[in-house]
């Protein structure tokens, strides 16, 4: 099935802002996080077709992904 | 406090009043400073400071009657006391346990090479009261606590750990306080304000565990520090002048390298 991936900050570097990505059914947005060499604790927002979701939810053909990183500084 | 006001509106030009002379009144009739600036607010009298800032004196008053919080005094949070200070928010209790690095010169408002090993909240006092006298500040050196919370109207987030912010998020959940957020990595920040209806940090850090250890420090350019800060600043005083805001729906992500700032749905 075919996912558009968006990234965000700096988990564009060395990556891609939004790409259209092939993946397999059960694939959940952890899986993603995975294949792409970021690791999860670095993960914040999650969102689905802009709805909040975790690293344990499914994807469907045609969504689109958004991750955003944890940004905690100050 | 009639011999006050006839003071000052004797001093008063143009509707406002210079430093000197609300000096000289608090002097003469034995108040502070924030005492006689309040009655000159109340009288529509500005103090001179005050004027470019372009608020009407009942707004300005309402600054100044405002008791804020700023928890953790390092980029984000001595760039909001100090900017909060100069628009005259009244009472500002800043909070750290730290005192300056050398690794903080690269972008903390009261860092210096003189302030190095100096409590950072008691060095921003001391700065504070340079550019703004009136404003009364409570310099506390120790870790943040609920009654840190409960004795102000508003919270600042200044903190550079995940898991402090959860507890500091909880802390105001339970006495009804928003918190204006703010947090900075590299190029990039984001900001919001978090209220017990949207639990924002809750959303802001879903793989996080209230109190959980600290992640090491991450990078952070003073500039986007500078641009974070001025939107808490800013939201700050929206929400004591009662002004509304988009980020009361929604966070804003800023991205310091595209220029681009979007608003995610809180």
């Amino acid at each position: 099935m075919r996912v558009t991936v968006k990234l965000f900050a700096f988990f564009r570097d060395g990556r891609f802002k939004e790409e259209g990505r092939e993946y397999s059914t059960g694939t959940v947005v952890g899986d993603i996080v995975d294949e792409l060499g970021i690791g999860r604790d670095e993960v914040g927002v999650v969102m689905i077709n802009s709805l909040q979701r975790s690293l344990q939810s499914p994807i469907a053909d045609g969504d689109v992904v958004a991750i955003f990183p944890m940004i905690g500084g100050g | 406090m009639d011999r006050l006001d006839d003071f000052i509106r004797q001093r008063a030009a143009a509707s406002t009043i210079a430093l000197i002379d609300a000096r000289e009144a608090a002097a003469t009739f034995g108040r502070t400073l924030p005492e006689v600036e309040e009655q000159a607010l109340l009288l529509d009298i500005m103090p001179l400071r005050y004027r470019r800032n372009g608020l009407g004196c009942r707004e300005q008053l309402r600054l100044l009657r405002a008791r804020v919080a700023v928890i953790g005094c390092g980029g984000l949070g001595g760039s909001v006391a100090a900017q909060l200070a100069r628009i005259g928010i009244g009472r500002l209790r800043l909070v750290d346990p730290d005192c300056f690095e050398e690794h903080n010169l690269n972008r903390q408002q009261f860092a210096t090479v003189a302030s190095l090993s100096r409590p950072k909240t008691e060095t921003a006092r001391t700065v504070i009261r340079s550019i703004n006298p009136a404003v009364i500040v409570e310099a506390i050196v120790r870790p943040f606590s609920e009654a840190d919370i409960e004795a102000v109207d508003i919270v600042l987030d200044g903190l550079d750990d995940a898991g402090k912010r959860l507890e500091l998020a909880a802390y105001c959940n339970k006495l009804s306080r928003p918190l204006v957020h703010g947090a900075v990595r590299e190029w990039h920040g984001q900001t919001g304000i978090a209220t017990s209806r949207n639990r924002l940090m809750a959303t802001l850090y879903p793989n996080v565990r209230e109190g959980s250890a600290s992640k090491p420090p991450v990078n952070v350019l003073a500039p986007t520090v500078t641009l974070i800060a001025a939107i808490q600043a800013a939201e700050t005083c929206k929400l004591i002048l009662g002004l509304d805001s988009p980020l009361k729906r929604s966070w804003m992500l800023c991205d310091l390298l595209e220029d681009v700032f979007e608003h995610i749905p809180a």
